[in-house]
């Protein structure tokens, strides 16, 4: 079936809306190649469909079977960037995974949440160790009247309030930075493993007669 | 009547989705190990021969990482039709995988088999 200017129209603005949905997550050449498969795809469709009449009818059909273009493109990076993110271990593909799950998910917020809090406290840890040397008199565990009342690099000591801890805090500080690093990291591609398993490999409608 | 029919159907539906699920990638691989081909003949040929109703929201994600992993290459070929095509073909460790998951498989079933026929179901 050749279609008319707006049928062209309708499947450029899919694909359109297909490629800014994946360029969220995706690198541009993946999402290119993405997006050219699915043009191939539906022109397929389109090209099954030549005896129906009504051109319109048919390209939505086409449309409508392949689903939302955000849905597609959610399937493409949940798939990818999950993949991604439990192959390497590293850390930039599981906040990846981590930001496109926490977009598109519920379930997948309050893990995000926890993760977060977990490379804060990590780093936030390790640049205290840091800070030590040049700021030793601001950087420690803020103790107000003999209660512990913070941890971290303080700009101003309030009245009463000193650092406890000399610098042999540091290489406690470093191993509880790491330490607590690579526990978050661990059950960040622990919950990674687990949520590709729970998914399964998406959207297999019934019908195999097992 | 209702609520109870349903506390039974449930975790069976469960079940058979995991199975699904489960062999889904075997289908994909097995789909191509003869022969190399594209996105909606997969699609088609896995609908027309085990009735797995596969979508294109699932099916081109799966290929892209299991070409990505090595498993499956790809190529786009543009002198079939007017538009082109990406078929996908088994690679040489694509043909390892798929042996070992077969020989998993069949243990496997031959095993669950063993555990029927003993229960005397068969």
């Amino acid at each position: 079936m050749n279609l008319s200017e707006a049928g062209e129209a309708r499947v450029r603005g899919y694909l359109f809306v297909l490629g800014q949905s994946l360029k969220s997550f995706l690198p541009r050449a993946v999402v290119m190649d993405a997006v050219q498969e699915l043009e191939s795809h539906i022109r397929e469709r389109i090209d099954e469909a030549e005896a129906e009449p009504d051109e319109r009818a048919a390209l939505e059909r086409v449309l409508q079977e392949i689903g939302m273009p955000q849905r597609v493109a959610q399937a493409y990076s949940a798939e990818i960037t999950i993949e991604e993110a439990i192959t390497t271990g590293r850390l930039l593909p599981t906040a990846r995974a981590f930001w496109n799950l926490a977009t598109t998910s519920l379930l997948g917020f309050f893990p995000a949440l926890g993760l977060l809090f977990g490379y804060m406290l990590g780093f936030a840890s390790l640049l205290t160790a840091l800070l030590k040397p040049i700021f030793p008199n601001n950087a420690g565990m803020l103790v107000v009247d003999g209660v512990p009342r913070g941890f971290g690099v303080f700009s101003e000591i309030p009245p009463g309030g000193e650092m406890s801890g000399g610098y042999w805090i540091i290489p406690i500080l470093i191993a509880v930075g790491l330490a607590i690093l690579i526990i978050t990291q661990h059950s960040a591609t622990r919950f990674l493993v687990w949520w590709r398993a729970r998914r399964g490999r998406p959207d297999v409608l019934p019908g195999w007669s097992v | 009547m209702k609520k109870k029919s349903t506390e039974v159907n449930d975790p069976l539906d469960k079940w058979r989705e995991q199975l699904r699920r489960g062999g889904l990638e075997l289908a994909i691989l097995l789909s191509v190990s003869s022969t190399s081909r594209y996105g909606l003949e997969i699609i088609r040929y896995l609908q027309e021969s085990t009735d797995l109703v596969v979508t294109e929201g699932t099916i081109y994600p799966i290929l892209g990482r299991l070409t990505r992993s090595g498993v499956v290459e790809a190529e786009w070929v543009s002198d079939e039709t007017p538009h082109p095509r990406k078929y996908y073909r088994l690679s040489q460790r694509g043909r390892k995988n798929l042996d070992e998951m077969l020989d998993h498989w069949n243990a496997y079933r031959s095993k669950i088999d063993h555990l029927v026929e003993t229960a005397g179901r068969i």
